[in-house]
C-alpha cells in the first residue's frame, strides 16, 4: 500500500480559509469540485443517501418488535414476493421488506461506529508514531505489522471468540475495530511524516506550541484528505465483514434483522427448496450498499491524486 | 539478479513478526472465556478428572511457563491435539488433511483471477475512457462490492438447482472415494495421478462455482491495479521513445509496459492471496468444502482451542510466506528496489 500522499495545496493562507463558510470552503475546493464532476461518484452518494433515509424510516417508523417476532399463523409462512410482502415473507412467516430495512439501520450505525472507532485509533497511534518517531514509532508500528500479518476476516474470527456471545453485534464491531486500525494507522503515518517535514511545523514548534497542540491543530488537518478516502472505502469492507461474521455465526443474536443473519438463514433454510427471496433482498441491499461506498471511495480517491488509485485493500 | 543476502535479510525480518503473531493467538486464547479442561472432560465429569486433565495440560503453570512453552511448540509446529473435532488427532495432521482442500481453492481461484483480471487491466488502460473502459470498472467495482456469501449461492441456485448443469456442493462426487488415492490432497491432481478421467472430471466440475466466485472478486481487484499501473506507465518517456523509434503500439504495451506496470499488480495479487485464504472461510462455508477454512469456524463454535491455534497460525504463517514472495519478486522486476 502506497504511504505517499499529497495534500491539496492552494494559495490562500490559512486564516483567509478559516474565515470563510463551510459551504463556499467545499465548493471552492478542487477536490470537491472533481469528485463532483464524477458521474459514477455522484451514483454512490445517491446509494448512500438513499439507503440512509431508509435506515432513519426503518429506525423511526418501524416496530423492532413485531419485526423479530415470529408471525407464524398471522402470515403465509415463506410466501413468495406479492403485493402484500413485496419481498415475500420468511421461515417464521416474518415480511421480508421491513426486515430488509431495518437491516439498513444495522448495517449503517453497526458500520459507523466500527470505521468510526477504527479511524480515531489509527489516526492517534499512526500520528504519534510518525511525531515522536524512534521506539515510539518502532513500537506502534511493528504491532500493527502484526496484526497486518494475518488475513482480515481470520483475525477477526479469532478476537470475536474473545468477547462474550451476550454483545451480539457489538463483538463484531470490537473485533474489526481492532483489524481496521492498522491500515488507518499506516496511512496516516505516511500523510504525517510528509506533512511533518514542512516548514510550518519547524516553525509552531519554535513558537512554543505544546506536542499535542502541533498534532491536532497543525498535523491533523493536513492528513484529512487520506484519511477520509480510507474511511470511506473501509466503509464497504466493514459492512461485508459484519455480514460475513455474522453470515458464520459469529455477530447478530437469532431473530435480529441484520442482512448478513437473514442471508445465512435464508441461504441454509430455504434456498434449496426455492425460497429464493429469503436470501436474495437481503443480500441485494447489502451489495448495493457497498458498492455506493465503493463508488464515493473511489471517486474520492481519483479527485484526491490520481497517483493514489493504488490499492487500499 | 536478486541477492542471496536479500533474500536472508527479508528471512529475519519475519522472525519479530512471527513471535508478535504467535504471542498474539496465545494471548487470544487465554482472554477467551471458557475452560479447555472442562471442554475436554464434558459438563458431567468429576472435578476430580477436570483437575487431572488441567494438570496434564499444563494449565496449572505459571502463565509464562506456559507462553514459552507454546512459543517453542509453535516454532516447532506443534499444537499438542485436537481436543473434541478430531479427538486425540494431532493438529498438525488434522492441518495437513485440510491445507491442501483451501489450498487448491485459492490457487484456481487465484488463476481465474490473474488470466482474466491482466489483460481486463491492460485493455481498459489502453483504451482509456472508452466503452470498454467504463465497463470494466463499473464490474470491477461491483466485482468487489457483491459479497461471495451471496454470489456464491445465487450461482448454486442459477446453475445447479435450476439449470442443473454442476453439483451444488463438495469437492467431488460421493460415489467416489478420494482418500484411497491421495497423494497431494490436491483433488484435481490426485484424480489425474491416479488416471481416473471420470473422478477428474467430477472433480473439475465441483470446482468450477467456488473458484469462479473467488476468482471473480480476485479479477475485479486486479484489473483495476493493473489498469491504474499501465495508465501511469503509458505515460512515461521511455514508452514515447520506443514508439519513436517504430515499434508497434501493442509490442510497446507488452513489452516495455507490461514488466513496468506489473509491480504494483503483484502486490495486489499478493495482499489479494490472502485475501483468498481468509475469504476461504466463507467460500468453504458456502458450498460445504471441508479445507481448512469451515475446520476453523467449526473449532471457535465448540472451543477446540488447539486446532483454532494451529489453524490461526497457519494462515498467518502462510500470508507471510506470501508476502515475502511479493518483495522478492519486486526485487527481480525491479533491482533498484533492493537498495
Amino acid at each position: 500500500m502506497s504511504t505517499e500522499t499529497t495534500t491539496t495545496t492552494t494559495n490562500e493562507t490559512a486564516a483567509d480559509v478559516d474565515q470563510r463558510g463551510l459551504i463556499d470552503r467545499l465548493t471552492a475546493s478542487p477536490f470537491v469540485s472533481r469528485l463532483l464532476s464524477n458521474r459514477l461518484a455522484l451514483a454512490g452518494i445517491a446509494i448512500i443517501v438513499a439507503m440512509v433515509v431508509i435506515a432513519l424510516y426503518a429506525r423511526l417508523f418501524l416496530d423492532l418488535e413485531v419485526i423479530t417476532q415470529s408471525q407464524l399463523g398471522t402470515n403465509p409462512n415463506r410466501a413468495p414476493p406479492s403485493l402484500d410482502y413485496p419481498f415475500g415473507t420468511d421461515g417464521q412467516a416474518r415480511s421480508l421488506l421491513p426486515r430488509v430495512a431495518y437491516g439498513a439501520w444495522y448495517a449503517m450505525l453497526f458500520g459507523t461506529v466500527t470505521v468510526a472507532a477504527s479511524t480515531v485509533l489509527g489516526v492517534g497511534l499512526g500520528i504519534v508514531a510518525a511525531y515522536y518517531s524512534d521506539v515510539t514509532d518502532n513500537v506502534i508500528m511493528r504491532t500493527m505489522d502484526v496484526l497486518l500479518a494475518f488475513p482480515s476476516l481470520l483475525l477477526a474470527l479469532a478476537l470475536v471468540a474473545i468477547f462474550p456471545d451476550e454483545l451480539g453485534l457489538w463483538r463484531a464491531v470490537a473485533a474489526l475495530t481492532l483489524v481496521y486500525t492498522p491500515r488507518f494507522a499506516r496511512v496516516v503515518r505516511g500523510a504525517a511524516l510528509t506533512v511533518l517535514e514542512n516548514e510550518y511545523i519547524d516553525a509552531t514548534v519554535a513558537l512554543g506550541a505544546a506536542d499535542p497542540r502541533v498534532l491536532i491543530r497543525h498535523v491533523l488537518p493536513n492528513c484529512l484528505a487520506p484519511i477520509t478516502v480510507q474511511s470511506t472505502l473501509n466503509f464497504g469492507l466493514a459492512i461485508i465483514d459484519l455480514a460475513a461474521l455474522s453470515f458464520l455465526g459469529f455477530g447478530a443474536e437469532a431473530g435480529t434483522p441484520s442482512w448478513g443473519l437473514m442471508l445465512s438463514n435464508g441461504v441454509s433454510q430455504g434456498l434449496l427448496t426455492g425460497v429464493w427471496w429469503w436470501s436474495f433482498f437481503p443480500g441485494f441491499f447489502l451489495a448495493l450498499t457497498v458498492l455506493g461506498f465503493n463508488l464515493l471511495g473511489d471517486g474520492m480517491r481519483d479527485a484526491l491524486d490520481p497517483r493514489m488509485r493504488e490499492a487500499v485493500d | 539478479m536478486i541477492s542471496t543476502r536479500f533474500v536472508l535479510k527479508r528471512l529475519l525480518l519475519l522472525v519479530p513478526v512471527l513471535v508478535g503473531v504467535a504471542s498474539l493467538v496465545f494471548s487470544i486464547l487465554h482472554l477467551s472465556p471458557g475452560d479447555p479442561a472442562l471442554t475436554i472432560a464434558g459438563e458431567r465429569a468429576s472435578e476430580e478428572f477436570v483437575r487431572q486433565i488441567e494438570e496434564s495440560l499444563g494449565l496449572n503453570d505459571p502463565i509464562w511457563v506456559q507462553y514459552g512453552r507454546f512459543l517453542v511448540d509453535a516454532a516447532q509446529f506443534q499444537f499438542g491435539e485436537s481436543f473434541i473435532i478430531q479427538r486425540n488427532t494431532a493438529v498438525r495432521e488434522v492441518l495437513a488433511n485440510k491445507l491442501p482442500v483451501t489450498l487448491e481453492l485459492a490457487i484456481y481461484g487465484q488463476l481465474i483471477g490473474i488470466s482474466l483480471g491482466i489483460p481486463l487491466g491492460i485493455l481498459s488502460a489502453v483504451k482509456q475512457d472508452s466503452i470498454t473502459d467504463h465497463l470494466t470498472r463499473i464490474g470491477a467495482l461491483a466485482g468487489i462490492s457483491v459479497p461471495i456469501f451471496w454470489s456464491g449461492p445465487l450461482l448454486i441456485l442459477l446453475f445447479a438447482q435450476v439449470l442443473g448443469w454442476l453439483p451444488t456442493s463438495g469437492r467431488i462426487s460421493v460415489l467416489y472415494n478420494v482418500e484411497a488415492i491421495r497423494v497431494t490432497g490436491l483433488v484435481t491432481v490426485d484424480t489425474l495421478l491416479a488416471g481416473n478421467w471420470e473422478m477428474f472430471v467430477s472433480a473439475v466440475r465441483h470446482m468450477i462455482l467456488p473458484a469462479s466466485v473467488i476468482g471473480v472478486y480476485s479479477m475485479a481487484l486486479i484489473s483495476r491495479m493493473m489498469r491504474s499501473s499501465m495508465l501511469e506507465v503509458i505515460r512515461q518517456d521511455y514508452m514515447r521513445t520506443a514508439r519513436a523509434k517504430g515499434q508497434g503500439a501493442k509490442i510497446t504495451v507488452l513489452k516495455h509496459g507490461f514488466r513496468n506496470a506489473m509491480i504494483p499488480v503483484i502486490t495486489v495479487i499478493g495482499i489479494q492471496f490472502g485475501g483468498l485464504l481468509g475469504g476461504a472461510v466463507l467460500t468453504e462455508t458456502v458450498f460445504a468444502i471441508g479445507g481448512i477454512g469451515t475446520l476453523l469456524v467449526e473449532a471457535i463454535k465448540v472451543g477446540d482451542y488447539p486446532i483454532v491455534q494451529g489453524t490461526v497460525l497457519t494462515f498467518a504463517f502462510l500470508f507471510t510466506l506470501v508476502n515475502l514472495g511479493v518483495d522478492i519478486t519486486y526485487s527481480i522486476l525491479d533491482p533498484r528496489i533492493e537498495q
